[in-house]
């Protein structure tokens, strides 16, 4: 088996896509190719990866309730691709939301799924997360506690102790994403069986009541840093043409 | 306001100047979204692309009617149109919310009265269900009252739906 892993984000670095197709590639068995699709440029590229691919995985962030503009751009491409060269391709998507509930990917998944079918290939299913932006964030802690661990060690504490610290520590911060894990063990099993997986939602493992407060404080914090809570955070100008 | 975006190409512009109080041609001629969130957190309501959705925020979200005209791409809307939805996520504000249940961004322009888009072009019925779908999310999402959905097989009568 042949997968290709298309990280559709278009950011360059630290995309919360990279970390989900990280975790996803733990649980992929064959040939696996990570892609990168950012703007027209790659299309190209991809489309020529693709061809000799037997199975597809998008990782992509929600936008507005839906497929990213430069994605579905690629989606078109691709279907023609694909009906011209009469692929067979199982498409798997992986896509993130910042809101906390996994199912306002719905709509997302919907839409992969019809460009499937217009295609000619095989919609296999997908994952939905929500409060991705908060399991990025926190991948940092893995590195944090890894510190520490390390610290300890070095100031003199025992190895079973400091051991012990560590894995509490990642422990907690797996627990947020034990959803994820769970559905990613999935469908990692159903890629490489070339089997159907469906489509599953979960999230960040926290109310979302807790969660609204987490987002608020890291965007404050994040607005202060950058400026944007001076310069007219929340108000809104009446300039009305573009 | 009354604003229409539409990507049927610019000679339908002078028709649908007419019906408008602002017009947006999607003509593709601008860059999508990089996610970086500076028009929450940098620069607010400004985009750091400097191309003519710099400041589209500002027009989506002062509009009291929007009306979306789009090729059906997958139950969806077209790329050059969805790109200028994706660039104007600064009509919301990057703290939260509770809207209809769900997690949503609190509205820096406050609540806008209809969200109507017309669909035209090949569709199948899955796609014309993602897409009632997709218009009710997104009127919740940008904070619109009401919403509606057309599809219609016939751009030319695009005057009687309007």
């Amino acid at each position: 088996m042949k997968t290709v892993m298309i990280n559709a984000s278009p950011k360059k670095k630290m995309s919360v896509s990279s970390y989900f197709l990280f975790l996803q590639r733990l649980f992929v068995g064959g040939k696996v190719i990570k892609e990168k699709l950012r703007n027209k440029g790659d299309h190209k590229r991809l489309l020529e990866t693709v061809s000799e691919a037997d199975s597809i995985v998008f990782c992509l962030p929600l936008y507005v309730d839906g497929v990213p503009s430069h994605v579905l751009m690629f989606l078109k491409e691709l279907e023609q691709y694909c009906r011209e060269n009469s692929l067979d391709l199982n498409v798997y998507v992986i896509s993130n939301g910042g809101f906390i509930e996994g199912n306002q990917n719905r709509v997302l998944m919907q839409v992969f799924e019809n460009f499937c079918n217009r295609s000619g290939i095989n919609w296999c299913g997908g994952i939905g997360i929500g409060g991705g932006v908060m399991l990025n964030v926190m991948r940092i802690m893995f590195f944090i506690y890894f510190g520490i661990f390390l610290l300890n060690i070095i100031s003199g504490s025992s190895l079973q102790d400091a051991l012990i610290y560590l894995a509490k520590q990642w422990g907690i911060i797996l627990f947020f994403n034990i959803g994820v894990l769970f559905y990613n063990i999935g469908m990692g099993t159903a890629i490489s069986r070339g089997r159907r997986f469906g489509v599953k939602f979960t999230r960040a493992m926290m109310p979302s009541f807790l969660f609204i407060i987490v987002a608020d404080i890291f965007f404050i914090l994040i607005s202060i840093f950058k400026g944007g809570i001076f310069r007219g955070w929340l108000k809104g100008s009446s300039k009305k043409s573009l | 306001m009354r604003v229409i975006v539409h990507d049927l190409g610019e000679q339908y512009n002078a028709l649908l100047k007419n019906k408008c109080d602002e017009l947006i041609c999607a003509d593709g001629k601008y860059a999508p979204c990089q996610g970086c969130f500076g028009c929450w957190t940098k620069t607010p309501e400004k985009c750091f692309i400097k191309d003519m959705l710099r400041e589209a925020c500002r027009v989506i979200g002062n509009a009291d009617e929007l009306i979306l005209i789009t090729q059906n791409c997958y139950g969806a809307y077209s790329p050059a149109v969805k790109n200028i939805l994706d660039r104007s996520i600064g009509l919301s504000t990057p703290l939260s919310t509770y809207r209809a249940k769900q997690m949503h961004h609190t509205l820096r322009y406050g609540k806008h009265e209809l969200l109507s888009v017309i669909a035209y072009g090949d569709i199948t019925e899955a796609e014309k269900a993602t897409f009632e779908l997709m218009v009710q999310r997104n009127a919740v999402n940008f904070g619109f009252i009401k919403s509606k959905f057309h599809w219609s097989d016939d751009i030319e009568k695009l005057e009687e739906i309007l």
